[in-house]
């Protein structure tokens, strides 16, 4: 693993610091919802308080105890924001709720809703009937059949009876049935109780007002076919239901006064319908900001909400875990999802209790604590502002980890060229100029190259050194023999004396061998540069070579014309002698030798080839370095490694390559020096 | 018979058991010896009495270049006098360094006892030939060149060369044969020296110089690749 990767990875832990943000923005959360909940609840139990104790101002009835029944034809009163306009259409009356079915027995099906407002009940009724029955004039209301609709009340003055019907729809009146003195029932128009009858193509609607002076506590409503048996609702006589359930006229302004902005209030009575609402969850002051809200940081920052259950939108009661809680007699505060953005809305409930009884629950509403929203801005640009850093730190991070790899990367391709092919040790590694640890490691390389070096130099001169140093203890030892020899020695005297002279002879032969590259060296520095004929030069060297290795078979192969090289015959006679001695040396017997001299574009390419054992492929570029020696030498010459450096040295003096390679066939070896056209 | 005056030869050597053996081996060949280990004690005796030949080393004790100071100096006495070196150095420069201040002869210690004892012999010949009257027959002539292998004198076109001992041998060994090519152990033997390779390759380019500083298109000595030299006229 790079240390650039290595890095990266240690890098990406500061993405911690976002994690622990969101972790303490949760946190907050918590504790934020918590205490708004707490102050939520108490506020509705301050206002439960407050209104049980008015229980007349809340409830229509207080002493109304008994359960809504819809079933039993109890009726609950939708408070209207604005009076209607009598047209036998509900659309104004803006209650989302559809109307009630009204119970029958004969498959006639109609469905009733109520309304108030400005002192008027409104009922709206909608029957399905597919024939329009008239109603007769000079109508005899108990016997002649029609379309109609009976409406009872109990008014001011006991119960009273009234029905719709008539010759043409239109804006009616309601009728009641009046025994004339003529003992005949006629039917007589209260003309303060309108209506509208509105002919439609599955039946008719009718739409009626009817002042509230009229209206009591229970209502009934039945529809009956003009032609046929069919009935729907409750008759006048109904012993039961028919109550009425009003929103309480003038809660909502008296609960506007309890509450402040964002939340909304709501009575409920024990049946958990709506008494009277004030308020609004949405706050103007947050409306505005909210649209600018990332949605995504909740997935970071924000609470679980998929458990949290959806508001219910019923318009004529409420429900939920609160609502249920708080009328079984205990507070509660709940978190509800509301709409399809998923808002957060608080909900706490608090019962009403007046004298040990429960009557209903105040149940505020309240979106999601504008603390909380500050928060989220916050913490949402705290979240940001950590992204970003850590991506800069990341980015920093990977930057600083490649130069930092580029630099130690340097740093090795140097050290694996600091010592050249050529063996010549470079001196100087990259960075050393720097303050810090990659530049120490860098100034520890060049100290220990320099060592190196001075070393290798030490190696170098040492052959020199040595063959002149030892020079003189060898010619004192052998100038002893030459006079031991003179003073007339017995014969087998003699033949020690013959062996020491052999023993020196071959210490000279060592001295030399180890000299020979200081001895080259120096004879380069003092050679001139002539123009000789190379061809020439090979053709009578060969010629000695067949004299000297008789055991060994010579090829050359030259140009026709004279090859004429600059530089200096003697030491190419001499780099000529180290190759094919070198040829020679590794030629098996009944070999053959080859010297070919080719022009190759600007160079002369002379190569000299041996039938042999081919160089190990690691070897072929330190063949020509000083002192390098791989042979394993079974002949009594010694050999230091110097041969192949000196072929070096006079190929670079004329300003030539030396290289070895195997032949492709792998029979042998070819040495090749390449020196440049006149 | 009168017993001639025994030549007396000054060896200027630092090293003691060189210098006796050098010494041993000469007194045997019935030469005076006289040894110094270092300059000034040479210098000091040849003030008093020159050598008739003097063996010296160039490196004296503390002096490196010694050696160099007193061929100087006992040239400045004498003109004549058969000056060789002999050292461990050889190095060219060293070579030319000690032929250039007038010595006869540049030796390296390699050379054996009796191959210094025929140059010492060599050299007093010659300092007897130079006294003898012209002896025409020991003159060989080769076109331009001419050698009294006597006096061990030779001249080019009229001009005379100075040569050391060892290139005399050489160029008169090739001289003698012309044409024939004569490898690098036939001119070691002639020049009584065991030399290497490089050395007669040095040893032939400067007796080439010192033929073409007479005459610049000089190119009798003839280098035949890999095998050796010869002479052509």
């Amino acid at each position: 693993v790079s240390i650039r990767l290595q890095l990266l990875i240690v890098a990406l832990t500061t993405l911690v610091l976002p994690w622990a943000g969101c972790q303490y923005a949760k946190e907050l959360e918590t504790a934020l919802r918590s205490s708004q909940e707490q102050s939520l609840l108490a506020n509705a139990a301050t206002i439960a308080n407050a209104l049980s104790a008015q229980p007349q101002r809340v409830f229509h009835d207080a002493d109304d105890t008994q359960a809504f029944s819809a079933s039993a034809g109890d009726l609950y009163v939708y408070p209207l924001v604005t009076q209607p306009l009598l047209d036998g259409y509900r659309q104004d009356w803006d209650v989302p709720a559809e109307p009630t079915p009204l119970p029958t027995t004969t498959g006639y099906r109609a469905r009733l809703q109520a309304g108030s407002t400005e002192g008027f009940l409104y009922l709206f009724i909608e029957v399905a009937d597919s024939h329009f029955d008239a109603e007769p004039n000079n109508v005899q209301p108990d016997t002649d059949r029609f379309d109609r609709v009976n409406l009872a009340l109990d008014g001011p003055n006991g119960r009273e009876a009234y029905f719709f019907g008539t010759d043409a729809p239109g804006l009616i009146a309601a009728q009641s049935v009046v025994k004339g003195e003529d003992g005949v029932d006629r039917a007589v128009a209260e003309p303060r109780i309108q209506a509208f009858w509105l002919q439609t193509a599955a039946g008719y609607h009718l739409e009626a007002r009817i002042p509230l002076s009229f209206v009591g506590r229970h209502l009934w409503v039945e529809a009956l076919d003009g032609r046929g048996k069919g009935k729907a609702g409750f008759a006048a006589d109904s012993a039961a239901g028919g109550r009425l359930f009003f929103a309480t006229a003038g809660l909502d302004s008296l609960l506007e006064t309890f509450i402040g902005d964002g939340t909304r209030a709501t009575v409920i009575d024990a049946n958990a319908l709506k008494l009277g609402t004030a308020g609004t969850v949405v706050s103007k002051k947050r409306g505005e900001t909210e649209e600018s809200e990332p949605i995504w940081y909740r997935y970071f920052l924000g609470v679980d909400t998929t458990d949290m259950p959806m508001l219910s939108m019923a318009p004529d009661h409420l429900s939920g875990e609160s609502v249920s809680s708080a009328l079984n007699g205990h507070p509660h505060a709940q978190w509800v999802l509301r709409g399809s953005h998923r808002d957060l809305l608080l909900t706490a409930a608090a019962p009403i209790v007046i004298d040990g009884q429960l009557h209903g629950a105040v149940v505020l509403q309240q979106a999601a604590d504008q603390l909380l929203a500050l928060r989220d801005r916050a913490l949402s640009r705290l979240f940001n502002l950590t992204l970003i850093a850590t991506a800069a730190a990341v980015i920093i991070m990977f930057a600083f980890a490649t130069w930092l790899s580029l630099r130690i990367g340097r740093l090795r391709d140097a050290a694996d060229s600091a010592v050249g092919s050529d063996g010549r040790i470079q001196l100087t590694m990259p960075e050393s100029a720097s303050a810090d640890e990659i530049g120490a490691l860098s100034r520890g390389f060049e100290r220990l190259l320099a060592r190196l070096n001075e070393h290798a130099q030490y190696l170098r001169t040492l052959g020199g050194k040595l063959s002149h140093e030892l020079r003189t203890p060898l010619t004192i030892v052998r100038s002893s023999l030459d006079n031991l020899e003179s003073e007339g020695l017995r014969d087998d005297q003699r033949r020690y004396i013959t062996r020491a002279r052999e023993g020196t002879q071959r210490l000279q032969s060592i001295l030399s061998a180890l000299g020979a590259a200081a001895r080259v060296e120096e004879s380069i520095k003092q050679s001139d540069r002539v123009n000789f004929d190379l061809r020439e030069l090979l053709i009578s060297a060969l010629a000695a070579y067949r004299d000297g290795f008789p055991g060994t078979h010579f090829v050359l192969h030259t140009p026709e014309d004279p090859c004429f090289a600059r530089g200096a015959p003697d030491l190419m006679v001499q780099l000529l002698d180290k190759l094919i001695e070198n040829a020679v040396d590794f030629c098996p017997p009944d070999g053959t030798v080859t010297v070919r001299l080719e022009r190759v574009q600007a160079n002369y390419c002379l190569q000299i080839a041996n039938d042999g054992p081919l160089i190990a492929e690691a070897l072929m570029g330190r063949l020509f370095e000083s002192l390098f020696e791989q042979r394993q030498g079974d002949d009594d010459k010694p050999h230091f490694g110097l041969g192949l450096y000196i072929v070096r040295l006079i190929a670079e003096f004329h300003g030539g390559t030396a290289v070895a390679s195997n032949r492709d066939d792998g029979s042998g070896v070819v040495f090749t020096i390449l020196l440049p056209l006149i | 018979m009168i017993q001639p005056m025994k030549k007396q030869i000054a060896i200027v050597e630092d090293e003691p058991a060189l210098r006796e053996n050098y010494a041993a081996a000469l007194a045997r060949h019935g030469y005076s010896i006289k040894a110094y280990g270092n300059r000034r004690m040479a210098m000091q005796a040849f003030n008093t009495r020159l050598p008739d030949l003097a063996i010296i080393d160039i490196s004296l004790e503390d002096e490196a270049e010694g050696g160099f100071d007193l061929c100087r100096d006992l040239r400045a006495l004498s003109a004549e006098l058969p000056i060789i070196f002999l050292t461990a150095r050889d190095s060219e420069l060293d070579a030319v360094s000690g032929l250039r201040l007038g010595a006869d002869d540049f030796l390296t210690k390699d050379v054996s006892l009796p191959h210094l004892a025929a140059r010492v012999a060599a050299l007093f010949r010659r300092i007897d030939a130079l006294r003898r009257p012209d002896n025409a027959a020991e003159i060989v002539r080769r076109g331009a060149l001419s050698i009294d292998g006597e006096k061990m004198q030779t001249t080019w076109n009229g001009a005379p060369v100075t040569l050391s001992l060892t290139e005399f041998w050489i160029v008169h060994a090739l001289a003698k044969n012309p044409g024939h090519v004569k490898n690098r152990q036939q001119l070691m033997d002639a020049a009584n020296v065991v030399l290497d390779d490089n050395t007669i390759t040095s040893h032939i380019k400067r007796v080439r110089r010192k033929f073409q500083q007479v005459d610049a298109a000089f190119d009798a000595i003839q280098t035949v690749y890999g095998m050796g030299y010869r002479w052509v006229e």
